[in-house]
């Protein structure tokens, strides 16, 4: 076969060269284009587009094999495909051309045919010989065992310069003696490795304590203690959680049917993780927990339990077949889910991209898929399926099992009792009725009664039916006899109490592969279940293990009672002959120290993923892993070690590896809000907590919000709106990466949300808590100690009487009793002593004359006030009431009565000075029967700088209110709390600002601060909320 | 050749052999398409030989709201679907049948797939309401629907709508995410967002419209996002307090006091970002929050229907008690719109159109209930020049079988369920007014003419507004997947002006 021909080679390679390979431009004529060779170019596109049919399968469409230059040349039903040397002349690029292939919307771009065209005009060159016989189907080319993800993992030599000493990682990143870059602050690095190692915050004590110590090793000895926390296993299971699938319900179908046990996967995580279970052994077990585990004798071993829990990874995959989706599609649709699960998640490749045919742009077969679900086919055959309920292993011991029975034979003891009382009631009711008719009819009444029900005459069915009364069931029998029908069910109490003492049965969700059960498996023709083909073996991809040296996996161990097949997949995944699973898993690893993983598409290692970044560090750490007996927490200790971890974060990227802020994960930001209010229940595992709809039909966490995220519910259909708000994933399958999305909503949520509202509430409790036990007071605090004076009330409200005589008011008292909405004397109306004294926010009652209402108006600060406002009377009866309006510095300034009506009460210009008072009073006239008014004010208070201010009586009406100053130190605390930090000077300076700012304007609007809150803590709310929203709070640098 | 795209079989036949898995591989190379991309993977792949240089890693979808330049010029830069919960009677509303009608009560000669199997029956039962033609294209629309049959000039009526599936769940999912019965799966609405962006900084771009009494069948998952970020989920504005969840502050903090909060965060967000140059994910944080302000206004604004003059609410029947609820939303939505909102969808609670009973009183009642504000929302927008960019869509998501649903009394009678063969019907943005497009069989059971499945309706509304919908890809799960999920589609080119 002829190759490019030599002299058009060379100077195409020239030309690339002197383009410096630069191939953003746009591609000029083809003397300056690069070769294009079969192997490399052609038969990608050809894949991509055209061999599904012409190559694939068997029977080629139109006779037409693509496979092979000299297959085209050759061609089919209508003639050769390609004429090389002619790109006019060739049948295949006319068709594309022409747009009658491929056929549908999808055809090949200009670009692609361009390619073809170009490759035909040069003769249709091929990179070497081809084969003279080819098998069925597209097999793997050379090329395409040549990518990067399917060479051997090879620990680069990392030459060491004894001048520079550093860590492998870091020389494999910034060079062997290029400059590191600088170290992060060490509140930064502390704070950095907590969230990262258990996803919760320091408390502020952590940092100040690690920040104190003096010992070189202070940072191993900080990563040693993070990795033996029992929240460590938290944070590192959440993360394996998204790529397992994580979910406690079915999914599927509309029930989305809720799994009761799926927690117990949950908790075999988190504990592999704190166990540093070596990760090839935890691949086993989830996939073949059940063949490692062997037959039960007797109970259940714990350690058997521990192994059929970790088969919960196989029941990951949504599975609709228990509730309403049972059919052959949903079926197969759960053992394609969980193939794809396990491609994502251990291998790395859309395997699942496989299902239907060969892949398009991977080396993944057909049959390579197909041979993947054989593994999994004698326990997920979809042909003699188990629903989830029917999968579910009960745990429940012998011991258990004897002590339910003997509780049962309690409970039938009681139970047989009943039944007899409830006979003998039935007949004595029966008798009772009976007495009521006459003989013979009583006689063959009872007969008839006393007659099997099949074995009745008509005549006796006729008469039972005209006497309705005897009919005597259990049902109605509470109707004859009431007294007997209670004692029945005091007994049928007594049996239901029994029964509650039976221990609970649990159940663990596992997948259990029956004992010689070895269904065939085979290849779906265009993945439809209804078009089976050839009959495939489980084997490992072939492009995965070394050209000539693919050996499937025994159908049936013979030393298992199970065929075997996962634990020699597990076996195989975990091989140095596999290259993907260990790359896969370190490159998940670092993805969650650095934010972005080295192959920047965790679970695509194939040609539509990324390319890894650094190839070599890849497998630096692939080789360091594994060597190392797969310890997770060992390669941790080895990264976090480096500069590259250790770095100031949020500058340009040094050695090309990127090192930005991260934004926390949903659940992190809500343990770590939970962590900040003290609020945090740190329990460790356990059944998960609900959720519910709220009001506006979001769903929250139903009761109290304690509980790490990690253990809130997670149903399909429901996520809860503040996790997901914040990127937590919606299980359709599985998550193989999270995306980071930054929103209007999230904003929305932390400004408005009714969690973020009472988490602030909360913070703020215990920032005065903590505050009160700062002793002595940190600097910080000094610093705000110009902090201003709460709001006083401007409005108070009393009783008393007018000195008419002065002109001045002669008594103000305050009234006692809140009740909600209005003050008034006591709990109760009227009151035994003030009687009908009563102040609202529009208006109120006034007692007898020495009782008048009065509504008392403080001035803040030299002004001159114009008061308007209306007094009226409603009632068609009494004499109405009397309104006046007294300043304390210049006396009565009006007086106003209003009897069934209303009266304007305006009046200008009143000049006060701080702390005056301005009295409205209102009094009865002569009596106060039916007294009730309304006088709602409006003030208009100019100051002596010129400011206008209005204060409406109504608006600014207000229940009790106390007044409590702004302590410096909740600044301190809050900061403490929130960020594990002292404020700076600026930082002081700006809450303080703020408090100013809020005080100014509860001032003015006393009903800013809800009910039970004081101004001050109010605005200490406020500034809670401010800090839990706050970049500093969503990230860590 | 194989075609698997091929649209000559029968319907039945083609939605058995479709495959829910087959999904189409093709990335996104920003705006220009697979084409490109291969080349680029193809240049890709000769640089790894020539050289050792890593190559670039690909390009991430971008996942914001800025404006994005669309693969074609659009016709329409916005839409609104009304959506009909449960599957409208064509044969009684938009499809007329006349053979029914005259073989009423004898038994229809093929094979029919019930819901209700209870109480099937294979009595024809022919509709009870009269046709007549109108408008000067001459559509035949059924007198229960008066105020359409006033637009049917404005309109494209689309006779020949299959799902192949007779469930509501299957149907609905199937229209808004392209895959019968899956879930999630992102709304077409979804794919606009992500192709398009945003015409407007201050409301959310997709917003939802729900109905007093409750929400549809399938609930909040008929506004999901699916695999794709929450940023392209529809918002729900919700007919009564707080109408858009978490907009509002509580009322102590209104006004001032939240002001001063947000000044506060800015000020302490911008000496944190001060620290971290290059880091814009933090600045988007800190504009977000603004924007965040920015809406408790403008939505507020956008809700007021008082600015609108007396003509307009009468137009939308917001002077009768039966059309009022209803004519408003659908009045908001043209006040969305018209702020830069690319979609709108109004739900209805449950599934009204659900008649498997009471035929005769329940369907006049939701004709009733939305003729006239769906035919003033259509007149509206025309006269203010808006319908030439707004695409409105009316339609359920299956229509009613020929047969009665015996329920006792003939009063009682109703209709079950249909996805073989049902009407919607499209307006503006590029879609050809005045015309009927494809066919029922003579007793309206299956689509025989002009057959139109949800995947055909997805990847028209994407062309129409300037996306070819089999280049708009997002990479999810190790492929890249398109609206309609690979599955058979095309642009229906018939109905395009």
């Amino acid at each position: 076969m002829p190759s490019v021909p030599a002299a058009r080679l060379v100077v195409a390679m020239a030309a690339v060269a002197a383009a410096g390979l630069a191939h953003d431009g746009p591609r000029a004529a083809d003397e300056t284009a690069p070769p294009v060779t079969f192997e490399e170019h052609v038969r990608p596109l050809l894949k991509a587009h055209c061999l599904d049919c012409h190559g694939a399968t068997e029977t080629l469409e139109g006779s037409l094999d693509l496979r092979l230059v000299r297959l085209m040349r050759a061609g089919g039903d209508s003639g050769p495909a390609i004429v090389p040397g002619d790109a006019a002349g060739s049948l295949i690029l006319q068709r594309v051309r022409a747009g009658d292939m491929p056929p549908g919307e999808k055809k090949m771009s200009a670009a692609e045919q361009d390619l073809l065209a170009r490759w035909i005009s040069a003769g249709a060159p091929t990179k070497r010989p081809e084969p003279e016989a080819i098998a069925p189907g597209l097999a793997i080319t050379p090329e395409e065992r040549a990518f990067w993800a399917f060479q051997p993992v090879r620990r680069p030599d990392v030459t060491a310069d004894p001048a520079v000493p550093r860590a492998p990682i870091d020389a494999l990143v910034f060079g062997a003696d290029g400059p590191l870059p600088a170290e992060a602050a060490r509140h930064a690095l502390v704070t950095r490795a907590f969230l990262t190692l258990t996803g919760l915050p320091p408390a502020h004590a952590d940092v100040e304590r690690w920040a104190a110590d003096p010992s070189a090793d202070w940072f191993d000895r900080l990563v040693d203690e993070l990795l033996a926390s029992p929240h460590y296993g938290e944070q590192w299971a959440r993360h394996w959680l998204d790529v397992a699938g994580y979910a406690d319900s079915e999914g599927a179908t509309l029930a989305d049917e809720v799994r009761p046990w799926a927690w117990r996967y949950r908790d075999y995580c988190i504990d592999a993780f704190n166990a540093d279970v070596p990760f090839d052994r935890f691949i086993a077990e989830q996939l073949a927990g059940d063949e490692i585990a062997g037959a039960r004798s007797g109970d259940w071993t714990a350690e058997q339990i521990r192994l059929l829990t970790a088969t919960g990874f196989l029941r990951m995959a949504a599975d609709g077949t228990g509730s309403g989706g049972d059919t052959p599609e949903g079926r197969n649709q759960t053992v394609a889910d969980t193939v794809r699960i396990v491609g994502t998640s251990l291998l790395g490749m859309s395997v699942h991209c496989a299902q239907c045919h060969d892949h398009r742009y991977d080396p993944v077969l057909h049959t390579d898929y197909t041979a993947l679900r054989a593994v999994f086919e004698p326990a997920l055959d979809w042909k003699a399926w188990k629903t989830p309920a029917q999968r579910l292993v009960s745990i429940q011991t012998e011991a258990e099992r004897a002590q339910a029975a003997a509780i049962e034979a309690e409970a039938q003891l009681v139970a047989t009792d009943r039944a007899a009382k409830q006979a003998e009631f039935i007949r004595q009711a029966l008798e009772q009725e009976l007495a009521k008719f006459e003989e013979p009819l009583r006689g063959r009444l009872r007969g008839a009664y006393d007659a099997p029900e099949k074995e009745r005459t008509d005549e006796q069915r006729a008469l039972l039916k005209a006497h309705p009364s005897v009919n005597v069931t259990p049902g109605v029998l509470y109707q004859y006899l009431p007294k007997a029908a209670e004692e029945l069910k005091a007994l049928d109490k007594t049996i239901a109490d029994i029964r509650a003492k039976k221990p609970a049965e649990e159940f663990i969700q596992a997948l259990v592969e029956p004992a010689g059960h070895l269904p065939e498996t085979r290849l779906f023709h265009r993945g439809d279940h209804q078009q089976p083909k050839q009959p495939v073996l489980p084997a490992p991809p072939q492009v995965a293990v070394p050209e000539g040296r693919h050996e499937p996996f025994a159908t049936d161990d013979t030393s298992l009672p199970t065929s075997g097949r996962r634990l020699a997949l597990a076996r195989w995944l975990a091989s140095p002959t596999n290259p993907l699973t260990a790359r896969v898993i370190v490159n998940r690893i670092w993805l969650h120290h650095f934010g972005q993983g080295l192959v920047a598409t965790p679970a695509d290692f194939g040609s539509l993923g990324a390319r890894p970044s650094h190839p070599a560090l890849l497998d630096w750490l692939a080789d360091e892993f594994t060597t190392r007996g797969w310890s997770v927490k060992h390669l941790q200790r080895v990264i976090m070690r480096t500069a590259a971890w250790r770095q100031a974060r949020g500058g340009l990227p040094r050695g090309g590896l990127p090192a930005p802020l991260l934004r926390l994960e949903a659940e992190t930001i809500r343990d770590r809000m939970l962590a900040a209010t003290g609020t945090l229940d740190r329990s460790i595992g356990g059944r998960p907590v609900g959720i519910k709809d709220d009001d506006t039909g979001q769903t929250v966490v139903d009761g109290p919000q304690s509980r790490r995220s990690l253990y809130v519910q997670v149903r399909r259909s429901r996520p809860v709106a503040m996790l997901q708000a914040f990127d937590a994933p919606v299980m359709e399958c599985n998550c193989e990466v999270r995306p980071v999305s930054t929103v209007a909503t999230q904003s929305l949520m932390l400004l408005n949300g009714e969690f973020i509202l009472d988490q602030a509430a909360r913070l703020a409790e215990r920032v005065v808590q903590v505050a009160a036990s700062l002793d002595p007071p940190p600097a910080a605090a000094s610093l705000a100690t110009a902090l201003p004076q709460p709001p006083r009330p401007t409005w108070t409200y009393g009783y008393g009487a007018v000195d008419e005589q002065a002109g001045r008011t002669a008594t103000f008292a305050p009234l006692g009793h809140w009740t909600g909405s209005q003050w008034q004397a006591g709990d109760a109306l009227p009151d035994a002593a003030l009687g009908w004294v009563l102040l609202n926010a529009s208006g109120g009652h006034p007692d007898a004359a020495e009782r008048a209402v009065i509504r008392r108006w403080t001035a803040a600060a030299d002004a001159r006030v114009s008061v308007t406002g209306t007094l009226a009377h409603a009632s068609e009866h009494g004499d109405g009431v009397r309104g006046r309006l007294v300043s304390s510095r210049t006396g009565l300034a009006g007086t106003w009565t209003a009897q069934h009506g209303s009266a304007a009460t305006d009046a200008a210009d009143l000049v006060v000075q701080a702390g005056d008072t301005l009295d409205f009073v209102t009094d009865c006239r002569t009596n106060h029967a039916s007294d009730s008014f309304t006088w709602p004010v409006t003030l208009t208070i100019r100051t002596a700088d010129g400011a206008t201010a209005i204060a409406k009586s109504t608006e600014q009406f207000l229940g009790p209110t106390t007044v409590e100053p702004f302590a410096p130190t909740w600044i301190v605390a809050a900061w403490r709390l929130a960020y594990a930090r002292d404020p700076s000077p600026e930082e002081v300076a700006l809450a303080a600002d703020f408090v100013h700012r809020q005080f100014v304007t509860f001032q003015a609007r006393p009903a800013a601060v809800p009910e039970g809150r004081s101004p001050a803590r109010q605005a200490l709310v406020s500034l809670c909320q401010v800090l839990l929203g706050s970049n500093e709070f969503l990230y860590v640098d | 050749m194989r075609n698997h795209h091929d649209h000559g079989a029968s319907p039945d036949d083609r939605s058995a052999r479709i495959v829910r898995h087959h999904r189409r591989t093709f990335l996104r190379g920003g705006s220009l398409g697979a084409g490109t991309l291969a080349l680029a993977w193809l240049l890709d792949r000769e640089q790894a030989a020539a050289a050792t240089k890593p190559p670039l890693p690909k390009e991430a979808p971008r996942i914001d709201l800025v404006p994005k330049r669309p693969h074609h010029p659009p016709r329409a830069k916005a839409m609104i679907s009304l959506f009909m919960h449960g599957g409208p009677s064509h044969m009684d509303l938009t499809d007329p049948k006349p053979e029914l009608t005259k073989r009423d009560g004898t038994d229809y000669p093929g094979d029919i797939t019930y819901s209700f199997v209870n109480e099937a029956s294979k009595k024809l039962l022919g509709t009870r309401w009269s046709f007549a033609k109108h408008g000067a294209c001459g559509t035949e629309i059924s007198e229960l629907l008066p105020e359409t049959a006033g637009i049917v000039d404005r309109i494209c009526l689309l006779r020949g709508m299959h799902t192949g599936g007779n469930g509501h769940e299957v149907s609905i999912r199937y229209f808004h995410g392209g895959i019968p019965g899956v879930l999630g799966r992102p709304h077409l609405a979804s794919w606009l967002l992500y192709g398009l962006g945003s015409e407007t900084d201050n409301l959310p771009a997709y917003m939802v419209l729900t109905d007093p009494g409750g929400l549809p069948v399938d609930g909040v998952t008929n506004w999901s996002s699916g695999f794709m970020p929450p940023l392209f989920q529809g918002t729900v504005l919700r007919p009564k307090e707080p109408r858009i969840l978490n907009l509002d502050p509580p009322p102590h903090l209104a006004g001032e006091p939240q002001r001063q909060s947000l000044d506060l965060l800015g000020a302490l967000n911008r000496r944190h970002a001060a620290r971290f140059p290059g880091q814009s994910d933090l600045d988007a944080r800190i504009a977000s929050y603004e924007l965040a302000a920015r809406m408790q206004t403008a939505a507020r604004e956008a809700l007021d229907i008082s600015q609108e003059t007396k003509a307009t609410h009468a137009l939308y029947g917001l002077d009768d008690d039966a059309t009022r609820e209803y004519g408003t939303r659908c009045l908001i939505a043209r006040r969305l719109v018209e702020r830069g909102v690319r979609f709108v969808q109004l739900f209805l609670a449950g599934q009204p159109w659900d008649n498997h009973s009471n035929l005769g009183s329940a369907l006049p009642a939701i004709c009733r209930r939305t003729d006239r504000p769906a035919a003033a929302l259509v007149k509206d927008l025309a006269q203010r020049g808006m319908l030439d960019e707004t695409i409105v869509h009316w339609g359920g998501e299956i229509g009613r079988l020929p047969v009665t649903q015996n329920q006792g009394a003939p009063e009682k009678h109703g209709r079950d369920h249909n996805g073989q063969g049902f009407s919607i019907w499209l307006a503006g943005g590029g879609i050809r007014p005045g015309m009927v497009h494809g066919a029922t069989d003579e007793f309206g059971h299956r689509a025989v003419e002009g057959i139109v499945t949800p995947n055909d309706y997805q990847a028209t509304l994407l062309h129409l507004f300037g996306l070819d919908w089999n280049e708009l890809v997002f990479p999810h799960a190790g492929a890249a997947q398109i609206v309609t999920a690979g599955r058979p589609a095309r642009v229906v080119h018939e109905i395009l002006a």
